[in-house]
């Protein structure tokens, strides 16, 4: 297991240096580390305006939803067994030809991802809030607990990731009943109060119950167990279910090709690659995954703002507007997907450039989101009893994606996931969504109060957007035409 | 106008002439003219690795030109260059008059590629992806030739089966049919053979002589050296990124040498 597990992390790093390069790629965990420093000695001027409680929750919050995003094992691994006969092959499709068993492969997997993003972004952080703990007071404990809180916050987003999508693999309908259970469990236990909101992310409680936040040692290994029984539970459930067989499939499919290309005629000259990709989201259930990564996150996020206003008794102003802000940002987790349902490399053999593709799939991430965004605003409007400001919620969801999908499209073409972990990319990336994403949040606080400052505003931050999205748009031509889809 | 005169040169050679006094063009532009494929001096370095040094050789319209070299030689990265598919670090190369640096889209636009691993998409149907290439490549009679195709390579039963579901042989039919659908004057063929067993091994070597015959260009790398000495009119022996070899093929295997006893001798495996 230790050879196999060595052998993954570099297969992994290599994945990872081949496309940014080695400097740039190991640019990454030091830039993590001086952003935690800096945020370490601004912590004093943060606290002014927020509280320490809202700081550890939205980043133990960031610390799940980060691990859920990692840990989606059961798509990734059955991508690499099929795509096995392509030019690329993984490790983790080696019980095919060697005697090794998928369950161990998966293990390997699920460790290697554990310990990489763990170094690669948790560590680091822990590390720059450390050195930066003498200026500001904070004790070393404190922080080695809120790494403790942020690793279990993590493998637990990561092991709930694991076997939801292990359970996708085997069956849709249990993939569909195991995300309705998540999904009710945070209504029943943070609207209904019919348990301890804490118990459904203990690492979240196990954080609020150890300094500085709080001083119950008993809670805190409770919730400590706890974490770890359900990061165990699901991940030995997810090992047990892993089950990969080659079968002669030989199954007949409909033709689906002609239809699209005569149904998405209205994307013009990207309708052949704008069909063909919606083809390959259909028949490789990546709608699925869509649901699993874009849905739940923004469940998880009403969920946490309920949690803050509600549970914690702590009034922050979230609004529709806000929600609409957000589920733009979070855009960029399916445009990731769109890079992952299949490999590019035949399209070098056609006519076709890395630029077309790009643009073929912002048109893709629209048609894809703008219905299930649009339905999400509308409830969370209408839950919230807030109609009245719909119309600007809408505007600023709209502005938001279809800003962050060309943002993040230009920043990495077709190769979403590795070029985020590159310094100079991640850099770029964190300064263009931060910003204009702590405007939107910041003005929509005040829409109740000061609603000319706010409308005011949110229209030059709309406006500025859009001028961007524009520009950045014309530039993706220029910026991915020498590329290659196979390099 | 250059794409005009490539016609000129595929289908009647005595018209070059003319044509050439006529506009008075440099000897360089005249050989760019006369030959499908022109590489001056192509380098290409991967890190440490010198992957192309210097190549240099001309294909002539009608040729059936074979690339031979051992594992790592340079014969994919060569067949990649001049398909547009990777930039050469430095020196030229032009394919039907079209220099592969500045204009790639052009090059692919003109010529069909096989590559070395056949990698149709996972999720199209073998209908639908050579649907797909005579959609991308803007073909008028794409039903008819899709028809064409699936009877010379007898996929109708493999019709409706997901790409990632056919046999490996299967999938490299339909990688051979998206690079001839659109029957273009010049084919890049990267182990053209590799998975096909013999009677479609045979149906194919027979297609090419036809092809060539019609004044069609292949330029093709192979280990099947067998195949590649009956099929071949010139070929180059590549190794260590340079080439050992160029010429016709008789000149290649005279005084009764067989191909495989002449490559291993150049390559310096020949005992």
């Amino acid at each position: 297991m230790r050879t196999l597990l060595r052998l993954m992390l570099k297969e992994e790093l290599r994945t990872h240096t081949t496309y940014s390069g080695k400097r740039r790629f190991f640019t990454f965990p030091i830039m993590v580390f001086i952003f935690a420093f800096i945020f370490a000695l601004s912590m004093q001027r943060l606290l002014q305006g927020t509280s320490l409680e809202q700081l550890a929750l939205v980043t133990q919050g960031g610390a799940f939803i980060y691990g859920i995003g990692v840990g989606s094992f059961g798509f990734m691994g059955k991508q690499y067994i099929e795509r096995g006969y392509g030019s690329k092959n993984y490790l983790v499709a080696m019980p095919a030809l060697l005697p090794l068993t998928y369950r161990k492969t998966f293990l390997g997997l699920y460790l290697r991802d554990s310990i990489f993003y763990i170094g690669l972004v948790l560590l680091p952080a822990t590390f720059g809030l450390l050195v930066g703990a003498p200026f500001v007071g904070f004790k070393v404990t404190s922080i080695l607990l809120f790494f403790v809180a942020a690793v279990l916050s993590f493998q637990i987003g990561t092991s709930l990731s694991f076997l939801g999508s292990v359970l996708y693999t085997r069956s849709a309908p249990a993939f569909a009943i195991f995300t309705s259970g998540i999904i009710a469990l945070v209504f029943l236990g943070g609207a209904a109060l019919l348990f301890d909101v804490r118990l459904l992310v203990p690492s979240i409680g196990f954080q609020l119950s150890v300094p500085p936040f709080g001083n119950d040692i008993g809670s805190a290994l409770l919730l400590a167990a706890v974490s770890m029984a359900m990061i165990a539970v699901t991940t030995l459930l997810a090992l047990a279910l892993v089950r990969f067989r080659y079968v002669s499939r030989d199954a007949r499919h409909s033709t689906l090709l002609p239809r699209y290309m005569d149904r998405f005629r209205i994307s013009g000259v990207y309708k052949e690659v704008v069909a063909k990709e919606f083809v390959d989201i259909r028949r490789s259930g990546t709608i699925g995954k869509m649901f699993f990564s874009f849905v739940l996150p923004l469940v998880f996020l009403s969920f946490t703002s309920w949690f803050v206003n509600t549970g914690l008794g702590l009034p922050i102003g979230f609004n529709t507007v806000f929600y609409g802000s957000m589920v733009g940002f979070m855009g960029i987790l399916l445009y990731s997907w769109l890079n992952n349902v299949d490999s590019t490399d035949y399209y070098s053999l056609l006519p076709i450039t890395v630029p077309h593709v790009v643009r073929a799939r912002v048109l893709i991430f629209l048609f894809l989101t703008t219905g299930i965004s649009t339905v999400f605003v509308v409830i969370i409007s209408a839950v919230e009893n807030e109609l009245d400001i719909l119309w600007l919620s809408l505007m600023v969801m709209f502005v938001t994606s279809f800003y962050m999908v060309v943002m993040t499209a230009y920043l990495t073409g077709i190769r979403t996931n590795t070029f985020l972990f590159d310094m100079s990319v991640m850099s770029k990336f964190a300064v263009m969504s931060f910003l204009p994403d702590v405007g939107l949040t910041i003005l929509s606080f005040s829409i109740r109060t000061n609603w000319v400052f706010s409308l005011t505003g949110i229209a030059i931050v709309l406006a500025s957007l859009l001028g961007s999205t524009a520009i950045l748009y014309r530039g993706i031509e220029r910026k991915w035409i020498g590329t290659g889809f196979d390099v | 106008m250059v794409r005009d005169s490539n016609c000129i040169i595929l289908t009647d050679s005595s018209n070059i002439a003319s044509y050439v006094t006529k506009v008075e063009i440099g000897l360089p532009a005249l050989l760019d003219i006369m030959s499908v494929v022109t590489a001056r001096g192509l380098s290409k370095r991967f890190g440490q690795k010198q992957a192309l040094d210097g190549i240099s050789f001309e294909i002539q319209p009608g040729d059936l030109f074979g690339l031979f070299g051992p594992n790592g030689a340079g014969k994919t990265t060569l067949l990649r260059i001049l398909t547009g598919q990777l930039e050469q670090d430095s020196g030229d190369a032009t394919v039907l008059g079209i220099d592969v640096k500045k204009d790639p889209m052009e090059v692919k636009r003109k010529i069909g590629i096989v590559p070395e691993v056949e990698s149709p998409p996972t999720y199209l149907t073998a209908y639908e992806y050579l649907y797909f290439v005579s959609r991308v490549r803007q073909i008028p009679d794409a039903e008819a030739r899709i028809d064409g195709w699936f009877d010379f390579f007898d996929l109708k039963e493999s019709r409706d089966v997901i790409c990632r579901d056919l046999s490996k042989g299967m999938r490299q039919k339909i990688m051979l049919a998206s690079a001839f659908i659109h029957e273009p004057k010049l084919l890049f063929l990267d182990e053209p053979f590799i998975n096909l067993d013999p009677i479609f091994q045979r149906k194919l070597r027979e297609y090419l002589l036809e092809y060539v015959a019609k004044g069609g260009t292949v330029f093709m790398c192979s280990h099947i050296l067998e195949i590649a000495e009956r099929l071949c009119s010139r070929a180059a022996i590549i190794s260590e990124g340079r080439i050992i070899k160029l010429g016709d093929m008789s000149e290649l295997v005279k005084g009764g040498a067989r191909l495989e006893e002449v490559f291993l001798k150049l390559v310096g495996k020949g005992g």
